[in-house]
């Protein structure tokens, strides 16, 4: 039944008789060490000069040398504050509740501080904030050495006061003339600032405020204008939502700037036996498609029929006759949206007004709760019509001055040679800028900026809701905040400071404390009124999109869940960051379905180690080509291509985070789906850091179960959640009562479990840099990624499984007989290029009371404490990788390298900027040691003595890891299961809990639910 | 006849030679004192108080032996008050002695460092070339400066301006009788329209606080101890310390009979093992050669002799090892001579008044230079018992060097404007791993351990030294014996009850909570 499907992780797994697949079954460590390179070697052995006397004697005397240089211990200073500062106690960490808005991330979060160091961005829960793999990644980009550090003209060093000078002088100049200024931002959703802006209009003439977003959703900006009034994109309520359909919105990822799944997840557990029902229709394989109960593999160009189509079945109630796989899907999803009305929502992510106007329509029609028209959320701002009409401006030499903040035009504009011929027809350009990128090159002055947590700021994510922005560590740089400029150059003599909280005491608090704001990083007042549709005329919007044609191949671009938008390339840990979908790091690349790469001839393959290749291609878009490594991805829709912005940077950053090519070149009028493309298949190889094959359970049943919504609802869980059976003196026996080992008593004092809900989980991998921020776990590049020594201690398994649907999975197996048919069926069935299903797992160390990997280890360096944590103790261990190899899990990491002290690894640990982010309650491993999640013994040590110092039991709930932190859906839950009013009492209670690989009887602290997929379709 | 075969005799032998040699070299001296040892302690812990040839504070303690019982001294040494409250009649005697000053407890003492002290005090030479000088002085002096120390130290001092003006010798300015007139309530003393008072009342815009509450008799010694002032201690001739190491680093008298006997147990076992060999020959067992030859030339002594000296190599090589990074003692000099005794011992200052993070964070915090002149605004000169071969000059430049770091004009008495703060470079005396994780705060906090506890009679150390190995021996060594009080802390009430509940226990150690996980340090 349900647990006996088949999962797999890659294509190679398919191929019946895989050498690698087999090798890396058997055999963890593929490459055998090389000893036959040197030893076989025997002409070389005995050329050399040295002999085997000579060695050892120098093997004596290094480690004489070593001893004797190890008795001198070193003299330590302690330098104390002159004056301390009130609020610091050195050794505790403070909190400052602050707001990330770079123009493509917005967010409420707390800043973990210790001694004066941001070390950890977490939600601010209470301002109900979320955080995604990049907002936590982004204190590490505060610690990024190749930041603008002082301000530039021309590239050279210049004072802020001789800049201010010279800029103020052109500014007048520019006024004389009579021409306009140009004020690029990105998203700008803070007042202050438009404020300033205005002031600057006033004093300097006119200002002409474009806004840009590299990634546009101007398309759905538009639409919502044309309907509601306001420039604005509506806020989507998931949680109400009984049946979702997205049409080419990745709403777990990045579409109209993200944070829908907490909301999303809400609806996805099942609760009362009722869960919501996700129908997504894509072309790339996104995080939500991953999640979707019904997926539908199309064409961008077929995503717009589809549209038009629903939009005539919901609204018009017209059924198209023909019959094809698409139309039935479309007219189930109809009759289920009228079904549940109300609480129905469609979305799309197409960047055409017409079809975010059928969108809009479809919901009005059946007066959606789920969309939120009132309040309304400012996260994208862009206009792509303003920013290409300045671009025509400048270039015929309309535009006097251009001043661009937070924004980087010359790398992410796809007539980015435009806007640089246009730059130099303007009296002054200036650029407010972070990073010494592609933009600050070329402008005439490129202003340093601080990073978000060196600002002030405010910002109004939604409607209502203001969030202030605060320092929480003085600039690193010599730098300035655009704001501050603004005021210098209009002539005040105030700071950004005073101005903020002079307008926040006049405009927004209504006479509240701004400190209580400050302190809370938010103020909310309440929105009040009605909006109501204006008239529009679809019907002509539709067939206005029916009008575009699509191409033998169209390209899908996206963004990534690491990198973005590309402004933290320089960023370590986004860069190792896996990808959710395609497990692959430092890279991007074009995705195409099997059935395509067939065609034309291009192929992934495995290499001896496991690591991945791939072939090349040309790829020609509207007359502009680059060279593209392809990955076959299963689940993408034939005749679609996909490809990732964000990447290919070239300025402003480490050799290293030079990775993949620049996809803004293909992104014509702002259009994230493009026709016109051609292939073709160029000589050479690429190589992947993907992390897909390793590390797998090596085969092993029993890792993802899975049922329907119905067999959850009606049958035993018995049945859908079955209990492994073990023979116990020759009876079968449920595994769990089965115990080799004697227990403690674990009912005294905490017992920590950490439950981690399938239903819930995204695969959005928040956790992932949480724990990276947290645990000081280093990274370690491409090469060490491809030999499989990545340093994770907390993956994101994603598993595929064949059937388009779970019914019809069960029915082939079924119908399969015999290890033979079985196998016979599938490879009938496989074919990756159909639709699989998908599921994420994080895993992470399991904690087992019975941990095989605590009984081999020949040093006790890994024991078991009380509380249910497995315990290593890095200074205990000696490198033997003996538990690694007994680990069923495969959850522990090898240190093959010191990193933070090894110049071959030019991330932040080796550069002393980049150092400053690490955590000082966590032991930077050294060489040749294993090192694994320790379930974040310091943080609930720390809740512990917290408790203790106040004389008070630990409270409710207070228990946190940082991955469970950090995750925005709730599917991850730490507690203590001897605290019976912690919700993860329950939760280990439950009828969906199991534990992975049950039948060997490793009795781990982490709890696995089963994944239930609503897959009753109409 | 049963033939012994020649090893296992010899086996034999080795064994109960060995068994005699480790008899002999027990050390029979173990109720020997260490003067050494007891110079050491004497100058940490006594010589606040005591000399050994005249009075200081405590009576002269040369020959002290000689005029009461060693076990006594013991007693007295540990818990004079408590002796004295015992009723003990010698110690109420003594106390009477001493003008009822009673003499700090040092119950950190163990007996045989007491008997050390005690030993060192014999050897101690008579004469001394170095005549004490303590003075004579006036009791209405002393309670005069007790009285200024209470009411009037917080706004003056004897010499340079403080909030009010020095007072030293302001009896040559003032009439005696216009002073207390004055001192008891000068608001009363200006209001009445007196001319001197108004002038003096111009000094400062801040009125002086009135003393209604001092009778005349206190105002008359005040005034003593002001026209007197502070009597400058003589400093005692340092010249017997020679002397001292002369006598004193002479080889240990325990050492001598030890290497003799255990030299003579070796000639008793070369006997044995000589006339058990001769037996053999008498025995007709074959033997060629002398019997030197025979020992010499025997492989199972042999190897017994190789076995022996690669143990012993062994142990020599793993005992130098294990001492590696051990800095037990470690006493390095810092910047600043900065002395634990005169401001924990003598000033009792607390501990957490200046490691204030102890209680809260899991470093203890050194503290910062702002946090000194809380008290070095007023205290601008070292006052107090010289040590360490300072002078008094030396030690004002110590206080000096605070200012220097703050910007702080002590004549002036106000911060120097645009002074460039210089941090105090410290040298960090306590350096756990890294890969150790120890809180302060949950050994201060929660368990309410006192910081000598680890950190030894700091208050008796001028230049602080690492008292403890921070070994993880010491470390579980007290985690295995300390009990935790379950019965205090809110915390622990409910494992509390459940342990009365399940195991009827009601007392664990911290071991048993628990505290020897390696994941509780290590992570």
């Amino acid at each position: 039944m349900a647990s006996n499907k088949k999962y797999w992780k890659s294509v190679e797994e398919l191929k019946e008789n895989s050498s690698i697949v087999d090798t890396l079954r058997q055999n963890e460590f593929v490459e055998e060490i090389p000893t036959d390179v040197f030893l076989g070697d025997k002409e070389n052995l005995e050329a050399s000069s040295t002999t085997r006397r000579d060695f050892l004697k120098y093997v004596g005397f290094t480690t004489a040398a070593a001893s004797l240089a190890a008795c001198e211990g070193p003299v330590v200073k302690s330098i104390p504050y002159v004056i301390k500062p009130d609020d610091i106690i050195p050794g505790v960490a403070e909190y400052y509740a602050t707001t990330m808005a770079d123009g493509f991330d917005l967010a409420n979060v707390l800043v973990k501080v210790r001694e004066g160091r941001p070390i950890k961005i977490e939600p601010n829960k209470e301002a109900n904030g979320t955080t995604n793999a990049r907002v936590q990644a982004s204190v590490l980009s505060l610690y990024d050495s190749l930041r603008l550090k002082s301000p530039k003209a021309n590239g050279t060093d210049i004072s802020w006061a001789d800049a201010d000078l010279q800029i103020i002088s052109k500014l007048n100049e520019v006024k004389e003339s009579g021409l306009p200024i140009a004020v690029l931002t990105g998203t700008c959703a803070s007042p202050s600032t438009k404020k300033l802006i205005n002031n600057l209009g006033e004093t300097f003439g006119t200002v002409n405020h474009v806004v840009y977003d590299a990634v546009s959703e101007s398309a759905a900006l538009d639409a919502f204008e044309a309907i509601y009034g306001s420039r604005a994109l509506p806020d989507y309520h998931l949680e109400k939502a009984e049946v979702i359909v997205s049409i080419g919105a990745d709403f777990l990822g990045d579409w109209q700037g993200g944070g829908f799944d907490s909301g999303y997840a809400k609806g996805r557990v099942p609760n009362q036996g009722k869960m919501s029902h996700h129908i997504q229709i894509e072309s790339n394989m996104t995080l939500s498609g991953a999640n979707a109960d019904k997926r539908l593999m199309v064409k961008p160009s077929e995503q717009n029929l589809a549209l038009i189509k629903l939009y005539q079945a919901v609204v018009k109630g017209i059924s198209t006759r023909e019959a094809s796989p698409l139309n039935d899907a479309i007219q189930k999803a109809a009759t289920k949206i009228k079904k549940a009305g109300s609480k129905a929502v469609v979305i799309t992510g197409i960047q055409d007004k017409n079809a975010q106007l059928l969108a809009l329509a479809i919901n009005n029609a059946i007066n959606s709760e789920v969309i939120d028209v009132v309040v309304t959320k400012n996260v994208r701002k862009g206009n792509d019509a303003d920013v290409a009409q300045l671009i025509t401006d400048m270039n015929a030499g309309k535009i006097g001055a251009v001043i661009i903040n937070s924004s980087n035009p010359v790398y992410s504009l796809p007539n980015s040679t435009e806007f640089v011929e246009g730059l130099k027809k303007v009296k002054l350009s200036v650029a407010f800028t972070m990073q010494d990128n592609e933009t600050a090159n070329a402008v005439q002055y490129a202003l340093a900026t601080p990073h978000y947590l060196e600002s002030w700021g405010d910002v109004v994510i939604k409607k209502g809701q203001y969030s202030l922005m605060q320092p929480t560590i003085k600039p690193l740089f010599n730098t300035r905040q655009f704001q501050d400029a603004l005021l210098t150059w209009t002539g005040s003599t105030a700071t950004y400071y005073d101005f903020l909280k002079e307008t926040w005491n006049t405009e927004v608090l209504n006479g509240t404390s701004w400190n209580q704001a400050l302190h809370d990083g938010v103020f909310t007042s309440e929105v009040v009124g009605e909006v109501s549709a204006l008239e529009v005329d679809v019907d002509a919007a539709g067939s206005e999109l029916a009008k575009i044609k699509g191409s033998n191949f169209e390209l899908a671009l996206y963004t990534k869940v690491g990198l973005g938008d590309g402004q933290m390339a320089n960023n370590p840990w986004l860069q190792e960051f896996p990808d959710p979908i395609t497990r692959t790091s430092w890279d991007n690349y074009l995705t195409i379905s099997k059935a395509d790469a067939e065609t034309i001839g291009v192929v992934n393959y495995n290499v001896a180690n496991g690591a991945l290749n791939g072939s090349l291609v040309e790829l020609t878009v509207n007359g502009v080509s680059e060279t593209l490594p392809v990955f076959i991805q299963p689940g993408q829709a034939k005749g679609s291509l996909g490809l990732a912005l964000g990447y290919g940077r070239t300025q402003g950053l480490k050799d290293e985070m030079k990775t993949g090519k620049n996809g803004y070149q293909f992104y014509k009028n702002f259009n994230n789906f493009q026709a016109d493309v051609t292939l073709k298949v160029v000589e050479g190889e690429h190589e992947f850091a993907c992390v897909q094959l390793q590390n797998t359970l090596m085969g092993r049943g029993d890792i993802i179960k899975e049922a329907t919504l119905e067999e959850y609802n009606t049958i035993d869980s018995k049945e859908w959640n079955k209990v492994p059976m073990v023979s116990l003196d020759h009876n079968e026996v449920e595994a769990t009562t089965v115990d080799l080992w004697e227990s403690f008593d674990r009912s005294m004092g905490h017992h920590f479990n950490l439950s981690i809900d399938l239903n819930a989980c995204t695969g959005c991998g928040a956790c992932v840099i949480a724990c990276h921020a947290e645990n000081n776990v280093p990274v370690v590049g491409k090469d060490e990624i491809r030999r499989s020594r990545d340093m994770h201690w907390l993956r994101i398994d994603r598993y595929y499984s064949h059937e388009e649907d779970f019914a019809g999975d069960v029915e082939t197996k079924e119908n399969g007989t015999g290890v033979l048919g079985y196998k016979n069926t599938m490879s009938d069935l496989e074919d990756p290029s159909e639709n699989p299903s998908v599921a994420f797992q994080p895993v992470m160390c399991q904690h087992c009371n019975h941990a095989p990997c605590e009984t081999v280890c020949p040093v006790a360096a890994t024991s078991h404490g009380r509380q249910g944590q497995n315990q290593m103790a890095y200074n205990r261990c000696v490198g033997t990788r003996y538990c690694a190899n007994n680990c069923p899990y495969k959850v522990r990491r090898f240190n093959w390298f010191e990193y933070p002290e090894n110049d071959n690894f030019d991330y932040n640990m080796n550069d002393d900027l980049g150092k400053m982010v690490l955590n000082p309650d966590v032991t930077v491993r050294s060489r040749g040691v294993m090192e694994k999640c320790s379930m974040c013994i310091q943080m609930t040590q720390a809740t512990i003595l917290k408790a203790k110092k106040e004389g008070r039991p630990v409270n409710t709930n207070e228990f946190e890891t940082a991955c469970s932190n950090a995750c925005s859906t709730n599917a991850m839950v730490f507690g203590d299961i001897n605290h019976k009013e912690d919700t993860v009492t329950s939760l280990t209670e439950d009828k969906r809990a199991y534990h992975l690989l049950e039948h060997i009887g490793t009795k781990p602290n982490v709890v696995y639910h089963v994944k239930v997929r609503n897959t009753q379709e109409a | 006849m049963k033939s012994v075969k020649l090893h296992s005799q010899l086996s034999r032998l080795v064994v109960n030679s060995l068994v005699f040699l480790l008899l002999f070299s027990l050390n029979l001296s173990a109720q020997e004192g260490d003067a050494a040892n007891g110079e050491k302690l004497f100058k940490s812990t006594c010589a606040a108080c005591h000399k050994l040839d005249a009075k200081l504070v405590g009576p002269a303690l040369k020959g002290v032996t000689e005029r009461r019982e060693q076990d006594w001294l013991i007693s007295w040494i540990k818990d004079s008050p408590g002796m004295i409250k015992s009723g003990d009649k010698l110690a109420i005697q003594v106390f009477e002695e001493n003008n009822k000053l009673p003499m700090t407890q040092n119950p950190q003492l163990s007996d045989q460092d007491i008997i050390d002290i005690l030993e060192y005090t014999k050897g101690e030479p008579i004469a001394s070339e170095s005549e004490s000088v303590a003075q004579e002085v006036d009791p209405g002096v002393e309670r005069g400066k007790k009285i200024f120390k209470t009411n009037c130290a917080a706004c003056h001092k004897l010499e340079g301006k403080l909030i009010g003006p020095p007072l030293l010798n302001i009896g040559d300015k003032y009439e005696n009788e216009w002073l207390k007139l004055w001192i008891k309530d000068n608001v009363a003393l200006i209001a009445s329209g007196d001319k001197l008072a108004k002038t003096a009342s111009e000094y400062s815009p801040i009125g002086m606080t009135p003393f209604p509450q001092l009778s005349d008799e206190d105002l008359d010694d005040l005034l003593k101890y002001l026209a007197v002032g502070d009597v400058k201690e003589v400093a005692a001739s340092t010249a017997t310390s020679a002397k001292d190491e002369e006598i004193f680093n002479k080889p240990g008298f325990g050492v001598l009979p030890t290497l003799a006997l255990t030299i003579l147990a070796f000639l008793i076992l070369v006997i044995i093992v000589s006339l058990t060999i001769n037996k053999k020959v008498v025995e007709g067992e074959e033997s060629t050669g002398s019997m030197l030859k025979t020992l010499f030339f025997n492989p199972f002594l042999r190897f017994l002799a190789i076995l022996f000296f690669l143990l012993l190599g062994a142990w020599l090589l793993f005992g130098w090892l294990m001492q590696i990074d051990l800095n037990e003692g470690y006493q390095p000099i810092q910047p600043i001579a900065f002395s634990h005794t005169v401001h924990a011992g003598d000033n009792k200052i607390d501990c957490q008044y200046c490691h204030s993070s102890a209680k809260n964070s899991k470093t203890s915090g050194i503290p910062s230079a702002n946090v000194c002149m809380n008290c070095h605004k007023t205290i601008t000169e070292y006052k107090g018992e010289l040590f360490d071969g300072h002078t008094k000059e030396d030690l004002d430049n110590e206080i000096q060097k605070i200012y220097n770091a703050v910007g702080w004009d002590k004549d002036n008495l106000k911060y120097i404007e645009g002074a460039v703060e210089k941090p105090i470079e410290w040298v960090r005396i306590h350096n756990l791993a890294d890969f150790a994780y120890y809180n302060h705060s949950q050994h201060v906090t929660v368990a309410g351990l006192e910081c000598q506890k680890c950190h030894g009679p700091v208050e008796t150390m001028h230049e602080v030294r690492q008292f403890s190995p921070l070994t993880m021996d010491w470390c579980i060594t007290c985690h295995r014996e300390t009990e935790v009080d379950l019965t205090e802390n809110g915390y622990y009430k409910n494992i509390h009850d459940q342990l009365a509940n399940k195991y009827g226990v009601e007392k664990v150690t911290e071991a048993q909570m628990g505290g020897l996980e390696c994941g509780k340090c290590h992570y």
